[in-house]
């Protein structure tokens, strides 16, 4: 079992949109980062996207720059495929241990020709890209713009048939990898660990997960991307085109059932979104958004909003209560209509997306010994003034790994983060001051 | 203004001339589909091929997304396996990824300018979407005159200068402060800047901060002490930025300060403010109350000293029987100095909305009153010492109206006087009006509060929590639509209270409901603070929503379009308190990098003199707009000594305005020479083979 060492400044923990500003905003000061991230490639939840708010530039625009940015930047040591095992202090700052997961592919010798994938025989569903939605092979390169492009495998579903072993012109192809682990010596640590959305199978009387024609929103974004599986938007019970779309707001958000009573901030603006993205893909479909208060809080959000109101989008106040489906398996939303007396209504419709919220992807409490707030995400104990601290000194959090946020926000507190460990690092240096500049001009003259 | 003398290679040396360009030009030329952006209405393979029939052109391709890693990698294997020397780019605008592929194309070892960019998106695709055949046919147009432009091209290397280690921060409330405290952290020097007298801005106004409870002022003072103890700030207050010039790594800038009148060691500060005779309405309660000439906004501010009001003191002396040792000077008279920094964060934040007489019976009803000045009634220092009263008579019963101010619909709402109306929301006030909705119920649990609004936009980190308790707190919510707009009106004569609110209320399937009240409180939203001299001293620009304008809310949410200016707090939009901080460390991180290594690069696009064909006429100087960018400089030439222009690289900004002027065309513009311009404008409207292709 091979040990390496690294030492840098500072060790960053997940490699999505936060992560990678955070690193590029440390990096480009002179800093050393360590950057880790558990899946074979960085970008996080962002590079799943089809287009963001309220610039509708494609998510790929906007996150690919940076991933490469990230894959080249001198100062910038990048660990995929690899998982923070333990963390200790010492005199120092701290030593973590990283496993780099096997990826049964030499990742200094591939070359991302995908030369294996095109030979395996094995198909399986793409269920850590697409939601199962189109198959991929044993052996893979996670996705066309994956950072690093490297193939790994799924070793649980290969049969050893060793097509891919041949097929490699780069010979990268190695059964019997073990993990590596990497000593990581770092002054301090930013963690942008991020979120998952709520599972949309969690509530119950919204068909918990059993019917076909709900879905959930990040499924949309796929069906919406250029990349996606398809290339149109079909329905997945019998893939026709919807006529009729109906997005469910508040799916997993202000939900005291589901244990989550606070809103997710992003679900309103990403149905507006996608909404407006259907009207252009199907412009014959009937799209209706079911909420109860429409957050479009942001710089040009409520003019985004007020231009879907245009477009023709119907906004029905009022919480979806139950979600069944008829014969063809068209969901029927019961709700209650309070803009026509409380009225309660069934509507059916040929697809239904649920507007579904965001919870913490991870607790870092036992590992980095940092504090989590009720919510789940982690504590911030400055909260007004030091939005990027934790509990614990010199350690950092970002993204929405400290509570729900959209991705310009995550990228503003990435930057807060940067900051923040930037100036913990002069400390401990014992910078001289700049230079004194001390004048009695604020006081008085005469 | 001095010639600078470190810049590092003055003319920028080029290796232009070294590497050059006698190399017979190998043009890869790379459509991107933008992931359907661009795909969805130009046909790239159309564009590609037609590309392919143009000399010089050796590498002609379209990928999804070129500014992707594999994207990237096309480039590069192409410039070290083809020997592409030139690459021209399709793709978004210009401002997205210039720098992106500026990188690719120099870490396959060529030189970063030998690359073209141009914009298919913003300046095909996404305006010409109905008409696909028009918009390839240009796309191909376009692109030809990429080519024309790349086979022109000279290598060029950026003007590099040292820089000051040294921000200017506008703006002494949390975010300036914020900012500030991080930049000196970090090491630079910082100064900063505050045009009132007392540091803190809108947030010392506050009584309890969202969604902690803290204490606004204990907070706000945390911050404002580890400032003051941060030996790389300065701080200037009372103090105004009136003229800019330079850029990023060496702006000059000059302040004008107004005097204090009093010094930090005056004591008598209460029997000198209680002398003063003259009484004005007083800014820190929002006109609630009044104050004197001499005076300080709160005890505990910072400074701590009281200041003259030099607009209105009436120079009567009676405070300067308290002034012993001549601690208050009525003479005082402002000053002005110059700083030298490398970059400039701008946090002049907001200011609050202040309705139109009559909107919503503002002004016309002492009873309707605005969240800020209710703010400062709730406080235990404030008007009413925290008592909740209003003229003297106790109050049962308010109503608190949403979005004064925000949200405004075109033709609905009365526009101000500059045409605008303001159609973003504000963010924080739903939040902020249940924050005090709920302070009225739990402090006065007799007094009733009627919460009208549109959406309760509780978005933020621990904010649903005010909204939860407000429903606990029994705080009656009415929904209006922005159509039907609330209507405060005098009660009937026999009504025990002053006022009525009438609202079509859609949570009772719109219902006309009146509401008598002692009080109505306008949520009043954001509006930037009016900062038109700094935005024209800066050529920063504001948007749409008269906000400072980012370059992308993405991809540099903090920077503006001029390098080393950059935004931090409300000046860019509403913002919490926490979104204010955490922008301005954002701000703060970007100043450190464009200044921690002490040295900035320009682009090289200024004008350069072709020393052979300068006669001297001295005409280039003449037309200049820019000072110290060019002059004559009298040299030796066949033995006599004759005139010749020199351009100082840092001072220009390559507008071109020399160019035009000079009757010997001796000057031109690196990278936009008039050759490459021909070139660019005979390939737009020349018969290009691409035509059949097209058809």
């Amino acid at each position: 079992m091979a040990s390496n060492k690294l030492t840098v400044d500072v060790l960053v923990v997940g490699g999505g949109i936060a992560g990678m500003q955070a690193s590029l905003d440390m990096a480009n000061q002179g800093y050393q980062v360590a950057l880790v991230e558990k899946n074979p490639s960085i970008g996080g939840k962002m590079i799943g996207l089809s287009k963001v708010f309220p610039t509708l530039d494609c998510a790929s625009c906007i996150t690919t720059p940076k991933m490469a940015a990230v894959a080249h930047h001198e100062n910038i040591h990048l660990l995929t495929y690899s998982e923070v095992q333990t963390v200790k202090r010492n005199e120092s700052g701290f030593i973590a241990q990283v496993m780099k997961k096997p990826r049964y592919v030499r990742e200094e010798d591939c070359t991302g020709c995908r030369s294996c994938e095109l030979v395996c025989p094995i198909d399986l569903p793409d269920v850590e890209n697409e939601f199962g939605r189109i198959a991929r092979r044993v052996v893979y390169v996670p996705f066309a713009t994956a950072v690093p492009q490297k193939a790994v495998v799924d070793i649980d579903s290969c049969i050893f048939c060793g097509k891919c072993l041949k097929a490699c012109p780069a010979d990268a192809v190695d059964f019997t990898q073990e993990p590596e682990y990497v000593e990581i010596e770092a002054k301090t640590i930013i963690l942008a660990t991020g979120y998952q959305v709520t599972p949309y199978d969690a509530k119950e009387q919204y068909g918990g997960g059993k019917l076909l024609n709900v879905i959930d929103g990040l499924m949309m974004e796929r069906l919406l991307a250029p990349t996606g599986p398809y290339g149109h938007v079909l329905r997945p019970s019998d893939g026709k085109q919807p006529e009729s779309i109906a997005y469910v707001q508040c799916a997993g958000s202000r939900d005291e059932t589901l244990g989550v009573p606070y809103c997710s901030r992003v679900c309103c603006m990403y149905a507006i979104k996608q909404a407006m993205l259907l009207a252009g893909a199907l412009p014959m479909a009937d799209i209706t958004i079911y909420y109860m208060d429409i957050r479009t809080f942001g710089k040009g959000y409520e003019q985004f909003y007020q231009n879907a109101k245009a477009m023709g989008i119907e906004f029905v106040k009022g919480k979806v209560a139950r979600i069944e489906e008829d014969e063809d398996q068209n969901p029927i939303i019961r709700v209650e209509l309070i803009d026509e007396g409380s009225r309660v209504a069934e509507r059916t419709h040929d697809l239904v997306v649920l507007s579904v919220g965001m919870l913490p992807s991870w607790n870092p409490q036992a590992m980095f010994g940092v504090q989590v707030a009720d919510d789940g995400f982690v504590e911030q104990p400055s909260f007004n003034l030091s939005p990027a601290m934790t509990t614990q000194p010199g350690i950092y959090a970002t993204g929405t790994a400290t509570g729900p946020m959209d991705i310009v926000d995550s990228i503003m507190i990435a930057g807060a983060a940067a900051s923040e460990a930037t100036a913990y690092l002069q400390s401990l240096d014992g910078r001289e001051p700049a230079g004194s500049l001390v004048e009695e001009r604020s006081v008085v003259h005469a | 203004m001095p010639e600078r003398s470190e810049i590092l290679n003055p003319n920028g040396k080029d290796r232009a001339d070294r590497e050059s360009t006698d190399q017979e030009p190998k043009i890869g030329v790379y459509i991107c589909h933008c992931g359907g952006n661009i795909s969805d209405t130009v046909d790239p393979q159309k564009v590609v091929e037609a590309l392919k029939k143009l000399p010089n052109v050796v590498v002609s391709r379209d990928y999804p997304f070129m500014c992707s890693d594999p994207g990237q990698a096309l480039i590069t294997e192409d410039i070290q396996e083809k020997g592409v020397n030139r690459v021209v780019v399709g793709a978004c605008s210009i401002f997205l990824h210039e720098q992106t592929f500026r990188r690719t194309v120099a870490r396959a070892g060529l030189n970063p300018y030998l690359y073209y960019h141009i914009g298919l998106r913003e300046q095909d695709s996404w305006v010409h979407h109905d008409h696909p055949e028009e918009a390839t046919d240009k796309a191909i147009r376009m692109m030809s005159a990429g080519v024309a432009k790349a086979r022109l091209m000279h290598p060029l290397e950026p003007v590099r200068l040292s820089a000051e280690k040294h921000a200017l921060v506008i703006g002494g409330g949390v975010a300036g402060l914020r900012s500030a405290l991080d930049i000196a952290r970090m090491g630079l020097k910082v100064t900063l800047v505050e045009k009132d007298h007392f540091l803190g801005g809108r947030m010392a106004h506050l009584e309890k901060v969202f969604p902690t409870g803290e204490d606004a002022r204990t907070l706000l003072h945390e911050l404002i002490k580890e400032v003051l103890a941060e030996p790389n700030i300065t701080i200037h207050t009372g103090a105004q930025v009136v003229a800019v010039q330079g850029y990023v790594g060496n702006f000059q800038i000059r302040i004008q300060q107004q005097p204090r009148g009093v010094t930090g060691d005056f004591r008598e500060v209460d029997e000198a403010i209680d002398a003063c005779p003259v009484e004005v309405p007083d800014e820190f309660n929002y006109g609630l109350s009044t104050r004197k000439a001499i005076y300080r906004p709160y005890r505990g501010c910072f400074p701590s000293g009281p200041v003259i009001d030099w607009e209105h003191c009436n120079h009567c002396e009676q405070c300067l029987k308290f002034s012993q040792n001549g601690e208050i000077n009525l003479k005082s008279e402002p000053i002005e100095f110059e700083i030298e920094a490398g970059a400039v964060v701008v946090a002049t934040g907001f200011k609050p909305y202040e309705p139109f007489p009559g909107e919503f019976g503002y002004k016309k009803f002492p009873e309707v009153i605005t969240l800020p000045q209710m703010e400062r009634i709730l406080s235990k220092e404030g008007p009413t010492d925290g008592k909740l009263e209003w003229n003297g008579h106790p109050v049962r019963s308010i109503a608190m109206i949403h979005c004064v101010g925000s949200r405004q619909i075109d033709g609905v709402h009365e526009p101000q006087a500059d045409g605008n109306v303001n159609n973003y929301c504000s963010r924080v006030c739903c939040t902020a009006t249940l924050n005090v909705a709920n302070l009225i119920r739990e402090g006065f649990p007799n007094v009733s509060v009627f919460d009208i609004y549109q959406d309760i936009r509780t978005y933020g980190r621990g904010h649903e929590d005010y909204y939860l308790r407000a429903s606990k707190n029994r705080v009656t919510f009415l929904r209006y639509f922005a159509e039907e707009i609330p209507e405060v009106a005098q009660a009937p004569l026999d009504s025990e209270y002053p006022l009525l609110v009438r609202v079509k209320d859609h949570l009772t399937w719109g219902e006309e409901i009146e509401i008598p009240v002692d009080l109505v409180v306008l949520a009043v939203g954001m509006m930037p603070s009016p900062v038109d001299d700094l935005i024209d001293m800066l050529k920063i620009s504001p948007g749409s929503d008269r906000f400072l304008l980012e370059v992308h809310p993405k991809l540099r949410p903090v920077e503006t379009a001029v390098t080393g200016v950059v935004l931090a707090g409300t000046a860019q939009g509403p913002m919490s308190i926490q979104e204010s901080s955490a922008a301005a460390e954002a701000a703060a991180s970007k100043v450190a990098v464009l200044l921690g290594q002490g040295k900035v690069e320009l682009e090289p696009y200024v004008a350069k003199v072709d020393p052979n064909r300068c006669q001297g006429s001295g005409e280039c100087v003449r037309v200049c707009p820019q000072e110290g960018a060019i002059r004559l400089e009298t040299i030796g030439v066949n033995g006599s000594s004759a005139q010749r222009a020199v351009v100082t690289p840092s001072m220009c900004n390559g507008c071109g305005i020399c160019v035009s002027s000079c009757p010997n065309q001796a000057i031109d513009v690196q990278g936009w020479r008039l050759d490459e311009y021909e070139a660019m404008v005979d390939a737009v409207t020349e018969e290009i083979p691409a035509q059949e292709a097209v058809v």
